[in-house]
């Protein structure tokens, strides 16, 4: 029933969203990228995809940076277009994805605070898609809760804050641990979300939210071995919204070194496989490159259905892989250092 | 000639170029517009060709052209159209000049960007620092204001008491902040500070230019006070995160005024200075605005060139370059002409060599049009573009698709109107398209005026026979109908009848079209037109389609497909001929027979009656019967159950050859297909055979031919489809033309309904209200009439045309299942950039 009347309020941007998606580079068009010479010669095949005319105003000789701007402001431009022509709940569900932003930006700004860097400096470095009202305040706030009270009372973020909230002065395992703790509450709040949109929406984004929350449950367990962290306050951070919940996280938390985690993960297939093919020797891809894969690949099985949601958040994942792709190109290009150029991730 | 029946010939040459003399020849070939070359390096990729570089430093010199033309946009000054003829693609040692130019140019105006913005953003602050001073003022007067001491102590009350003397203490801060942020900013200052600080603002009321982007934005000077470096340090914090801008302000009133004072002549010194700024800008701009669409031309000339170069193959010795390409066979001549003149402009003295190709590829489709056929070519191409060398119905559509438009349409004044507006953009020709209007439903009437007019004018002819302007009648040459009823008789009936048989009618026609008499038949004018206007238009379908089928004789003896005539041309004529062709027969024969008889004025003679109205029979009863042979008798006493003598067996002799057409048509292509293919099996074979005994003589000499046999099944569908396709399709695609008797009855019936219910409401009143009324009503009625008479329904008659034409005429001949000829040339490309441009 609910696909009856989808297209009624999303219908053309659905339509937009998936015409956007036909723009994404194909196999061929990293194979003809990879072979290129110079920055020059990339800006050239560039031309020839969608992209189109994205460099054309910009003198040479072109930086990596120019190139990693460009495609930001192209994805956002797009993706403004989406969120301005949204309608309830659509426009909720989009503004969700610019949540994650908003956390990365904050974390960013305080980190940078905290090394005494001017705030006019950092500002820049932030994503625009997360960008708010009070963002370049935010060093006035010393404690969490100043930072609460004071910056993130008025933004979206504020009831996941709410968590964080405390005295203590704000120190990198801090910043540490607020970061995932806002992620957690975000995670959650957006599975549940796509829960109640229910539908298409809630089968397609839930399994992508569980993975996403999975996958931040692994990284922090392997990221905390030989941190102070303690084991209970490594828990607390476990986004409880996957599929390891609540059997794996509770495994998690105990694990002590890799090979636990990987234990851990054997219990799941499609987990295991990524543990098995990963490793840390040359040739072998990281686990956070087969982790990015497997991102990619649900993100496109998303495009598979159709009447819902997902497609505009598969459409932000896969549009910001390219990007990485790209720029990892051209950082090679650029540096003459074409062993790794193959490193990319292909999408279709 | 030739070329408006069928595409041009074209022929696939192969074209050497050496390298030097390379750049003027397809210069000169792209202003030609008459050469359509093919990529002979389709593997590689975009920046590994061979003149990329070229190509690379275009589109450099592209950039810095949009950057000077935004700035020209910027300043509002017109840039000049080329005046007279394109400039002609510069040499490629030109390219250098250009550059350099642009280089310097782009240079020069970035510096004196940079030097304004610095300029500006000195004015904007100095501005700033003016309004701060200004408006401060009115707070501290205020604060000094003894009528406000009272309100000023509890203000710093609490503080106030605890710190003792010290309120004056107080600091603060002034500054200016975008006014759309001004909420935010007072809310994360309350919080941030818990409430201690005290913040006055107030809006400056003239816009101040952001000199980046050089927008104007409004923004409002605030100043806050509080206590205590703590509170300073934060404040400015915030002030920072808010992008407010921090000054200095002087406490006493005295240094106040002193600093406004210095403002001001810094104010007027700066103006004077970025005065001469901009109009050193200007002067840049103007200088380049004069020259800047030719550069703009000159570039995507040589870029293009570059382009085309590199669809080009190098050869060994990479002295020369060898190129593919489809030409017009007619226009070779002109084009070797172009080639010397290249040749000659570069200075080489080995001339390019056109060699023509031999080639299994199917050759592109060109027709050549001028602004005439043009659209009408257009018409044909919606469709599907021609196959090579086939018949282009685009000329006979010409005559056909107005005419057919103007049966649907036929009304002399909306008629006159249509052919005004076309005539209107016809004779505006050159200074309508001069002005380039983007609206794109002006574009599609703009390209369509000949069509219109045209359609207008036949419009107005039919209008004529049908005796029909504005749904009323002309009576030109005197009605051929007289009343011969007296004064009593009118009054007392409501109805009458005039019968041609009696002197009510004068025996001789009224000369052209309908009698307007029949304007004043309410009861039977709507059944009068029917019945003419209907066998009208299968009278028209039937010959339209005829006609159709006929070109595909053309078609099947251009391209010599022998079978094709036998067992598809004569089959499909015949069997139209046989029923659909009758009928029309029938009609004629109906028209001439039967009627009122001048000689036998109410004779009751039974041979008169016989050929009399009241005898005539239907003709759809009677094409029914024949289908289904049943004869049905003429149920009226004293008529005759036959039209002419042998009719019911001559009928059943067309309905039997007619059904015996349809398997001919069925299996007769597939038939021969087959026996073909035995045939050439055997003969494949024998020659084996023969070339084994002949040993040596055979060999590589013979080619083996180039046939493929398609499979047999697959034959038979196909020509399944075609067959039931025709049969179903004509008696289908005859009944279809009734939708121009139908169209046209619509388009009458509401063009009376217009009249009846609006203008005629105005004209019956005799007092002078009555000229008001109708002065309010006509604009009523003129504005349906061209909104909706002429307008919506001249395009679903435009519409309703364009069906027939493709699916009841070309369906007949036509398979366009060609590509177009799109030629190497600098006018198309210009014009597309142009377009992408705005």
């Amino acid at each position: 029933m609910k696909g009856c009347i989808f297209n009624i309020d999303a219908g053309y941007l659905e339509g937009l969203c998936r015409g956007f998606k036909c723009g994404i580079l194909k196999q061929s068009d990293y194979l003809n990228l990879v072979q290129c010479e110079t920055l020059e010669d990339l800006k050239l095949h560039l031309q020839g995809t969608d992209y189109g005319t994205f460099l054309a105003n910009e003198p040479s000789p072109l930086s990596v940076s120019t190139i990693d701007d460009k495609l930001r402001e192209k994805l956002v431009i797009e993706f403004q277009h989406l969120r301005n022509h949204s309608v309830e709940p659509l426009s909720t569900f989009l503004d969700f994805i610019t949540y994650s932003y908003m956390i990365d930006n904050i974390i960013l700004l305080i980190t940078g605070t905290l090394h005494q860097r001017p705030i006019s400096e950092l500002i820049p470095k932030c994503h625009p898609l997360g960008s708010f009202e009070q963002m370049e305040a935010i060093h006035v706030a010393a404690t969490p809760a100043e930072l609460y009270n004071a910056v993130l009372v008025d933004t979206p973020l504020a009831p996941f804050f709410v968590d964080c909230i405390s005295e203590q002065d704000l120190d990198e395992m801090n910043i540490e641990i607020i970061r995932n703790t806002l992620y957690k509450a975000y995670l959650e709040a957006f599975y549940d979300f796509c829960k109640q949109i229910g539908g298409t929406t809630a089968d397609v984004m839930c399994e992508i939210l569980a993975f996403e929350a999975d996958r931040r449950a692994i990284i922090i367990t392997i990221n905390s071995f030989g941190t102070e962290l303690s084991k209970d306050d490594r828990a607390k951070l476990y986004p409880r919204c996957g599929k390891l919940n609540p059997d794996g996280l509770a495994a998690l938390a105990r694990a002590d070194d890799y090979e636990q985690v990987k234990a851990v993960a054997e219990y799941y297939a499609e987990y295991s496989a990524l543990f098995e093919g990963a490793g840390n020797n040359v040739g072998d891809k990281t686990l956070e490159d087969k982790f990015f894969e497997h991102e990619v690949s649900l993100n496109v099985h998303a495009f598979l259905q159709q009447f819902h949601f997902g497609v505009f958040y598969s459409y932000l994942k896969l549009k910001e892989q390219e990007c990485r792709n790209i720029v990892w190109i051209s950082e090679c290009v650029a540096q003459k250092h074409r062993t790794k150029i193959d490193n990319y991730i292909p999408i279709f | 000639m030739g070329s408006l029946f069928r595409s041009e010939e074209m022929t696939l040459c192969q074209l050497f170029l050496q390298s030097e003399a390379a750049y003027a020849c397809v210069s000169e070939l792209g202003e030609l517009g008459l050469v359509q070359f093919r990529d002979l390096n389709p593997d590689v990729n975009a920046f590994q060709r061979k003149f990329v570089n070229e190509v690379r430093r275009c589109d450099e010199m592209e950039r810095k052209l949009r950057y000077l033309e935004k700035e020209i946009r910027r300043d509002g000054i017109p840039m000049l159209e080329i005046p007279g003829e394109c400039p002609e693609a510069p040499q490629p040692r030109e390219m250098i000049d250009l550059e350099a130019t642009f280089e310097k140019l782009e240079n020069e105006l970035r510096e004196v960007n940079q030097n304004a913005e610095a300029l500006k953003r000195n004015f904007l602050e100095l501005t700033e620092l003016k309004h701060i001073l200004r408006k401060t003022q009115v707070f501290f007067d205020e604060m000094a204001d003894p009528s406000r001491e009272e309100e000023q102590v509890t203000l710093l009350g609490e503080e106030g008491l605890m710190a003792g003397g010290q309120a004056l203490k107080l600091g603060f801060v002034a500054g200016v902040i975008l006014r759309e942020r001004i909420p935010a900013f007072e809310r994360m200052l309350w919080r941030a500070c818990r409430g201690n600080v005290f913040l006055r603002q107030a809006e400056i009321d003239t816009p101040l230019e952001d000199p980046s982007s050089s927008d104007q934005v409004f923004k409002s000077v605030f100043i806050i006070f509080f206590q205590g470096d703590q509170l300073k340090t934060r404040v400015k914090k915030i002030c920072e995160g808010f992008r407010a801008t921090l000054y200095p302000c002087p406490e006493a009133p005295a240094d106040r005024r002193e600093m406004a004072m210095g403002v001001m002549t810094r104010i007027e010194d700066l103006n004077t200075v970025l005065g001469q700024t901009q109009d050193h800008r200007h002067r840049v701009l103007v200088a380049a605005a004069k020259n800047i669409k030719n550069w703009f031309v000159k570039v995507r000339k040589i870029k293009a060139i570059y382009h085309t170069l590199n669809l080009f193959n190098l050869d060994v010795t990479q002295k020369c370059l060898i190129a593919e390409c489809w030409v017009p066979a007619l226009d070779l001549e002109t084009i070797q002409l172009a080639l010397r003149r290249g040749t000659e402009r570069s200075g080489s003295s080995v001339p390019p060599i056109l060699n023509r190709m031999e080639t299994l590829e199917d050759p592109p489709t060109y027709n050549r049009t001028n602004k005439f056929t043009f659209a009408f070519q257009n018409l044909i191409y919606a469709y599907g573009v021609a196959t090579y060398r086939e018949v282009n119905p685009a000329p006979y559509t010409i005559i056909t698709f107005p005419f057919l438009f103007a049966v649907m349409f036929g009304d002399l004044g909306h008629g006159a109107l249509m052919a005004a507006f076309g005539f209107w953009m016809c004779y505006k020709e050159k200074p309508l398209q001069a002005k380039k209007i983007d609206s794109e439903i002006w574009t599609i009437f703009f390209g369509g005026r000949y069509i219109i007019l045209l359609m207008g004018l036949f419009s107005m002819y039919t209008g004529l026979i049908y005796n029909d302007i504005f749904s009323k009648s002309l009576n030109i040459f005197g009605s051929a109908w007289r009343n011969n009823y007296n004064q009593s008789t009118l009054e007392s009936n409501k109805m009458l009848q005039l019968n041609p048989d009696s002197d009510a009618y004068t025996q001789t026609p009224y000369p052209f079209g309908i009698d307007p008499v029949w304007q004043l038949a309410e009861a039977n004018k709507i059944i009068f037109m029917n019945a003419y206007k209907m066998k009208i238009s299968i009278i028209i379908g039937v010959f339209h389609m005829l006609f159709g089928v006929c070109l595909s004789l053309w078609n099947h003896l251009y391209f010599k497909r022998r079978i094709s005539i036998y067992v598809e041309f004569i089959p499909q004529i015949l069997f139209l001929v046989l029923l659909f062709f009758y009928m029309v027969l029938l009609m004629f024969i109906k028209w001439t027979s039967y009627g009122p008889n001048a000689a036998h004025l109410g004779s009751d003679d039974p041979e008169i009656v016989k050929t009399s109205a009241y005898c005539a029979p239907s003709i759809l009863i009677t094409f029914i019967n024949m289908m289904l042979f049943k004869t049905d008798p003429n149920t009226r006493p004293q008529c005759n159950d036959n039209m002419y003598a042998g009719q019911i067996g001559l009928q059943k002799f067309f309905v039997i050859v007619a059904l015996m057409c349809v398997p001919v048509m069925l299996f007769g292509k597939p038939y021969f297909i087959m026996k073909e293919q035995k045939e050439r099996a055997r003969q494949g074979h024998q020659t084996i055979e023969g070339a084994a005994e002949n040993g040596a003589a055979g060999g590589a000499a013979l080619p083996p031919p180039q046939h493929h046999d398609e499979d047999i099944t697959e034959v038979f569908i196909h020509q399944a489809i075609h067959t039931i396709e025709y049969v179903l399709g004509s008696i289908s695609h005859t009944a279809s033309y009734l939708r121009l008797w139908a169209l046209s009855l619509a388009h009458a019936q509401l063009a009376e309904v217009a009249w009846n219910m609006l203008l005629r409401k105005g004209l019956m009143s005799r007092d002078f209200e009555g000229g008001i009324f109708l002065y309010v009503v006509f604009a009523g009625w003129a504005a349906i009439s061209v909104s909706i008479l002429v307008l919506m329904e001249g395009l679903s008659a435009f519409l309703h045309t364009l069906r027939l034409h493709w699916v009841e005429f070309q369906s007949k001949f036509y398979s366009g299942e060609g590509y177009l000829f799109q030629p190497f040339s600098f006018e198309v490309i210009l014009d597309s950039a142009g377009q992408g441009e705005e």
